[in-house]
């Protein structure tokens, strides 16, 4: 579903993502950490063009992100071009980031009427059922500066599902709650993996991603270091920098 | 000094301030509304778009901004006619000039406004697959347009003493209208005194609604 290939990106000479191979297959969970300043964040942001990469591709489906290709020359791709391909991706970001003059289901409908021209009708009725599945049916008509973290973030998952994406992203979901707001968000994003979502989650939340993910990517210094299944990177990974990282941030 | 006030004068002539305000109010609003328009699109303009279009409009704010009103206005009214062949009215004249000059600063206002708005803002737009112009009008302008409000009432407020200015070019506001009162009644004094009062009057109440929202703001925030 989803193929980055050899991938890279540099901020002037500060060089942030180098080489990297990712394939996403439908409904895989991909668990991304790493140190902090390892490129997991701007690799998420490339796979939907928040952030422009210089080298390599993108494959979301077949089609490349960000840029079209024509007698082998590649140059960006026009604004419809890649909202279109934004809108079949939900991206949950660290910050929450909903729309702080909107109310809660205001911030949920408004992709789904402005952007694929749905309804009101029928994205009230979507909007109210995926309220009610990460528990906040009875916040529909509040603001969110009057909700709390965990219900902000809750809410922010809402607002992606509500654009039916084939992949959702996730930027660090929990890192900005208080740590007894962490459970409900992970609780969200739980059932979602249970349903089948395909799902990338940049987190530091180590048991989350040992008991949700079905594969984890160990990123440092701009590079995939090492990838696999939980069982074997928590347990007896490869490499001795996972092994160090692990070691620093399970005891 | 024993000068010995006449203010018996001003209510005698009360029309004819009461005819100056209407047309020191008249030019202050229109204007207010062109600068609006232009400032609205200037300033969104300035933050997006391509860079044809962002180097135009730079140099019209820089240039507006570095020239005086007044001679924004003698130069509508006395050299566009000559350049290009099209007489515009006194009235038109000023209410145009200020205007144009008060979009440069709206411009400003408005892409201050935008600017601090959270760029998280703008990532939850896009993420969502909105375009930038929809982004924008839905997301980032009803949020900047709140900030944007206590400067805005303070540029109505700039305008309103900017309208003096059409005394140079004889339109009949406050100003205009005050010196010829004192071409007949010699008595340059009371009326200047009362213009004075008359202006700080009408202008305070902005500036000081300006100010309470600004704080009101600054405390929410």
């Amino acid at each position: 579903m989803l193929r980055i290939t050899n991938l890279g990106k540099s901020y002037g000479s500060a060089r942030v993502l180098s080489g990297i191979d990712l394939d996403v297959q439908a409904h895989d969970v991909v668990a991304i950490i790493g140190p902090s300043g390892s490129g997991k964040s701007t690799l998420l942001k490339c796979i939907n063009f928040l952030e422009r990469y210089d080298e390599g591709e993108v494959r979301f489906g077949d089609e490349l992100v960000g840029y079209v290709e024509a007698d082998g020359q590649r140059r960006l791709a026009t604004e419809r071009q890649t909202n279109r391909l934004r809108a079949e991706m939900g991206m949950v970001f660290q910050n929450f980031n909903l729309f702080p003059h909107m109310t809660t289901l205001q911030n949920v409908i408004e992709g789904p009427i402005q952007v694929k021209g749905v309804a009101r009708d029928e994205a009230v009725r979507h909007a109210e059922q995926l309220l009610a599945k990460v528990g906040l049916a009875d916040k529909r008509d509040v603001r969110p500066t009057k909700l709390s973290g965990g219900q902000q973030q809750r809410a922010a998952i809402a607002r992606a599902l509500a654009m039916r994406p084939r992949l959702m992203l996730f930027d660090e979901p929990t890192s900005a709650l208080d740590p007894e707001l962490v459970g409900e968000v992970l609780t969200a994003m739980r059932e979602l993996a249970a349903e089948g979502m395909t799902m990338v989650i940049v987190t530091h939340e180590m048991s989350f991603a040992r008991d949700v993910a079905s594969r984890v990517v160990f990123m440092e210094g701009g590079r995939i270091v090492e990838e696999g299944p939980p069982g074997k990177i928590f347990t007896n990974p490869d490499n001795a920098r996972t092994r160090a990282f692990l070691a620093r941030v399970l005891h | 000094m024993g000068y010995e006030w006449q203010f018996a004068i001003i209510l005698e002539y009360w029309p004819i301030f009461a005819r100056g305000a209407i047309t020191t109010l008249q030019i202050t609003l229109l204007s207010s509304a062109i600068g609006l328009f232009i400032g609205l699109l200037v300033g969104v303009s300035r933050e997006s778009s391509g860079i044809f279009i962002r180097s135009v409009t730079s140099v019209y704010v820089e240039m507006i901004r570095a020239t005086p009103a007044l001679v924004q206005i003698v130069w509508l009214y006395y050299c566009f006619p000559i350049i290009f062949g099209y007489q515009l009215s006194a009235m038109t004249s000023i209410i145009i000039a200020l205007g144009i000059h008060s979009g440069a600063y709206v411009s400003e206002i408005v892409r201050a406004g935008i600017n601090a708005v959270d760029t998280g803002q703008f990532l939850a737009a896009k993420s969502i697959g909105m375009n930038h112009f929809t982004a924008l009008r839905r997301i980032i302008l009803p949020q900047a347009g709140q900030k944007m409000i206590p400067p805005l009432i303070n540029e109505f407020a700039n305008l309103m003493k900017l309208t003096t200015l059409g005394s140079m070019i004889a339109v009949y506001e406050l100003l205009q209208e005050s010196n010829n009162l004192i071409a007949t009644t010699y008595r340059p004094l009371e009326v200047y005194t009362f213009l004075a009062i008359f202006f700080f009057i009408i202008t305070y109440p902005w500036i000081w609604l300006s100010q309470r929202l600004e704080r009101r703001l600054k405390m929410r925030a």
